[in-house]
């Protein structure tokens, strides 16, 4: 018996490798038990452009229709259509078919509840305890639907976010805009959207056919092309996204990355100038994020790290604004998920009310000095690991909810272990970039001894 | 629901796969050598009743999966090993396909269409609300046909059980009768098998299907008729008629179709109205049996029923006995003992037993598609053939 590294099936869905792991059999299967969870009805099932989607999304019908399900299907598109389709339709859950930023030998189901969220943990508990159990809902042929397309879905969520936002103010040059889209699930949407709020628009990296033409993840290292395309087309700015559009990292006009972490700072000061609440973020996420909540004497809440732990947690403290430093941002009022659409428009708004370039906006924020590192560590060592900072650190604030998260007088570090990968996940933040890094070796030294 | 799993495990296992929607199984078996693929996948249960489904495996000469490369699929099936294509080399469109002009060109070919179109015949149709809806009518006009159209539509449910028997021919019955129409046709949902109706609104068993076939074929052109063994022993006595041979082979249509290319037979098929015109392709396919028909009805300028009255006289009584599927061979094989125990007749293990006499013929098989044994009886006399199925029934119950 060998386990299989390329398959993880968790409470946040199941995914894996193509060719390897992830086999009709396995996504049918799953498909069925969420379709018995749900209690048939309405689902709406949208995917990634992976060369494996069509797949993938065929095995996942069998198992919606043989459970009962009615299908609408969305085809290609953003993760985040699929959550905002599922509330519009009323449907009873929805599946995303996407591994969002990992490489293109990877698939996965992601599943969405009737509220437009991902599954809980203890609702992903639910739906494994039924896929282990393995006594589906099973439905005479006759009682089958045919599968029902639903050709307006992206229209429906362009015109969400100008119904929230609307057209950007006229300015005395119209904002000139790159998007790189991965050639991701965004590629037909995204110039769309921007072009309907009224910027002008360049695209690169729009052709939706499973290629990946940069990796997927939209960091600084990976977004050479789309800063080459700012400074070449003097935009203002440059939007990147992720294969399934769910996150969003921003390039000043000067052709900067700017920190993943920025995305989130800007949205939330845009929202909290108008509408005062609470922000939630990921306990990983930077904390000049308080700073900006400060100004408008705004408190921000943090949660586990993850998408469906943030939502909930904005839920329960009816949060205007929330969000995770990697990009994703969640506006509620638009859409209760991680949307990258929602994200340029709210940034694209604040470049045009405010008249300023995106790089005085970043100026006029906090400075960002972080550092995230991947330690490998054998998945067994990780509890001992865990257990011997614990004990180092004992004279500080300690927050325990997911993994460890030390708060030191100058700076923090957050370490907890990977669902997916043999490794720790360690980030730091600091008031300069120096300190973030000193704090990390030291903490990067210590856990090398102990896993050693 | 079977259609989409049925992609997504072609897709994983690294094949093309070309999507045809709605077809009939002869129109996909045609499009395999037309489009030069490697196989083909029927999703149809044929003539089962509405709640059954099945997978018709198709290889890449058109024809049905024969038992020993059936037997190869189940062993790869059983062992669970399957191909599975990585991310680049896994195919990321599926692409859809028209079939149904190549199905209709084909048959266009076949047969003297100018002739058929001059004679401006009446033909009523059930189409049974089956794949066939998509075909016949375009076939049936193409021909100049003055169409009488029920159950022709693919979305509804089946009006009635999709197998082309009396029974289920009351409807056509009566329409041929209010109509006057020339001939009537009971199909079957999925392209394969047809019923005759005569121009009184008389049904005619659907094993003179085949004899009527075989008539008309060999007065053009003689030589050898395949068969199964199950099927009227007219066929025989037509083919004597025209000095042609008979080749009989294991019930269905595999076993039909490779005898066919075999034998380089005229013709072939069933006794369940289904029939094979080399011509167009050597599977099953109503439509070219309808165009057969219609052929010799323009040609000859006579009704059906004339041609029905030169067949020679027999009779014939099916019955279908249910068995849990685990007894169904037990059953046979206590069958075969007590007739061999008896002794009479003549014993053919071909395909289940068959004891032919003199004047008359039993067949006791296990049926290939549900849990029942059918027993089939052949007689000059009516009387006679029920004794023979009684006969049976009695050392089918020791």
């Amino acid at each position: 018996m060998r386990a299989i590294p390329t398959l993880k099936i968790s409470i946040s869905g199941v995914r894996g490798v193509v060719g390897d792991s992830l086999t009709p059999t396995l996504l049918t299967r799953f498909a069925q038990a969420f379709g018995t969870y749900v209690g048939g009805g309405r689902v709406v099932v949208g995917r990634d452009p992976r060369t494996s989607g069509e797949m993938v999304w065929r095995a996942v019908a069998a198992g919606l229709l043989s459970s009962g399900c009615r299908i609408i299907d969305l085809g290609v598109c953003p993760t985040p259509t699929v959550q905002l389709i599922v509330r519009r339709t009323e449907a009873r859950g929805g599946i995303a078919i996407t591994a969002s930023h990992n490489p293109p030998e990877w698939n996965a189901l992601k599943f969405v509840g009737a509220d437009g969220l991902f599954l809980s943990a203890d609702r992903g508990h639910e739906l494994l305890d039924i896929y282990h159990q393995g006594d589906y809902t099973k439905v005479a042929g006759a009682e089958m639907r045919p599968i029902d397309a639903m050709p307006d879905a992206l229209e429906v969520h362009i015109r969400a976010i100008l119904d929230a936002l609307g057209p950007l103010p006229q300015t005395p040059r119209r904002l000139r805009v790159i998007v790189d889209s991965c050639n991701g699930a965004g590629s037909i949407v995204t110039p769309r959207l921007l072009e309907t709020l009224g910027a002008e628009v360049i695209a690169i990296n729009v052709t939706p056919d499973g290629s990946f033409p940069r990796p997927a993840e939209p960091t600084p290292a990976n977004l050479v092309a789309l800063c080459d395309a700012v400074r070449q087309h003097r935009a203002d700015i440059g939007f990147a996204q992720d294969m399934d559009a769910d996150r969003l990292a921003l390039v000043s006009g000067t052709g900067v990355p700017l920190s993943e972490e920025r995305t989130l700072v800007l949205a939330a000061r845009a929202v909290l100038a108008k509408t005062p609440g609470t922000v939630v973020t990921n306990l990983s996420t930077t904390h000049t994020l308080d700073q900006v909540a400060a100004q408008f004497g705004c408190r921000v809440a943090r949660t586990k790290v993850g998408e469906a732990n943030v939502t909930e947690g904005m839920l329960r403290e009816r949060a205007v604004i929330g969000g995770e430093g990697n990009g994703g941002v969640i506006y509620p009022r638009i859409n209760f998920a991680r949307d990258s659409l929602v994200g340029m428009a709210l940034v694209l708004h604040v470049l045009a009310e405010s008249g300023r370039t995106l790089s005085q906006l970043d100026a006029e924020l906090p400075p960002i000095h972080m550092v995230k590192r991947q330690l490998e560590c054998p998945s067994h060592q990780i509890p001992a690991v865990l257990k011997q900072l614990r004990g180092t650190y004992a004279g500080s604030p300690m927050d325990l909810r997911d993994g460890v998260k030390v708060t030191l007088a100058d700076g923090w570090f957050h370490v907890r272990g990977s669902n997916t990968e043999p490794v720790l996940r360690l980030v730091t933040e600091a008031e300069g970039a120096a300190r973030a890094e000193e704090i990390a070796d030291k903490i990067a030294a210590q856990i090398q001894t102990w896993a050693g | 629901m079977v259609h989409a799993a049925v992609v997504s495990g072609l897709l994983a296992s690294g094949c093309e796969v070309v999507d045809l929607a709605v077809a009939p199984t002869p129109t996909l078996q045609l499009a395999v050598t037309w489009l030069d693929a490697d196989g083909g996948i029927s999703v149809t249960a044929g003539h089962n009743p509405a709640p059954w489904n099945a997978l018709k495996l198709v290889r890449s000469d058109g024809l049905y999966l024969n038992e020993g490369q059936a037997e190869e699929v189940l062993d790869i099936f059983h062992q669970g090993e399957y191909e599975k294509a990585t991310w680049d080399r896994i195919s990321a469109r599926v692409d859809v396909r028209d079939a149904i002009p190549h199905h209709l060109d084909t048959l266009a070919r076949a047969f003297d269409t100018a002739a058929i179109r001059a004679r401006r015949l009446r033909v009523a149709v059930d189409c049974c609300n089956g794949a066939c809806a998509l075909l016949m009518p375009r076939w049936l006009r193409a021909l100049g046909c003055d169409l009488v159209l029920i159950n022709d539509d693919p979305s509804a449910p089946f009006p009635h059980d999709p197998e082309p028997r009396l029974d289920t021919a009351a409807q056509t019955s009566a329409l041929l009768r209010s109509t006057r129409a020339d001939i009537g046709f009971v199909l079957d949902a999925d392209g394969e098998r047809v019923l005759i109706v005569d121009e009184s609104g008389r049904a005619l068993s659907e094993e003179l299907t085949l004899a009527l076939a075989t008539s008309i074929r060999m007065r053009r052109r003689t030589g050898t008729v395949v068969t199964n063994v199950s099927t009227t022993g007219a066929i025989e006595k037509i083919a004597a008629r025209y000095g042609g041979t008979v080749v009989r082979t294991p019930v269905g249509q595999a076993h039909i179709s490779e005898a066919l290319v075999e034998h380089h037979a005229v013709i072939g098929g069933e006794g369940n109205g289904a029939v094979a015109v080399p011509e167009v392709h050597a599977t099953h396919d109503s439509a070219a049996t309808i165009g057969l028909l219609l052929e010799h009805l323009a040609a000859s300028g006579q009704p059906i029923s004339a041609l029905v009255g030169e067949l020679p006289k027999l009779t014939m009584v099916k019955q279908r006995v249910a068995v849990a599927p685990n007894l169904i061979y037990t059953a046979l094989g206590e069958f075969r003992e007590a007739v061999e125990r008896d002794a009479e007749g003549e014993v053919d293990s071909t395909d289940g037993v068959r004891v032919a006499w003199p004047d008359g013929w039993v067949h006791v098989r296990a049926s290939n598609t549900e849990s029942v044994i059918r027993i089939i009886a052949e007689a000059e006399t009516d009387a006679r053939a029920r004794a023979l199925v009684e006969w049976a029934r009695e050392r089918l119950r020791a």
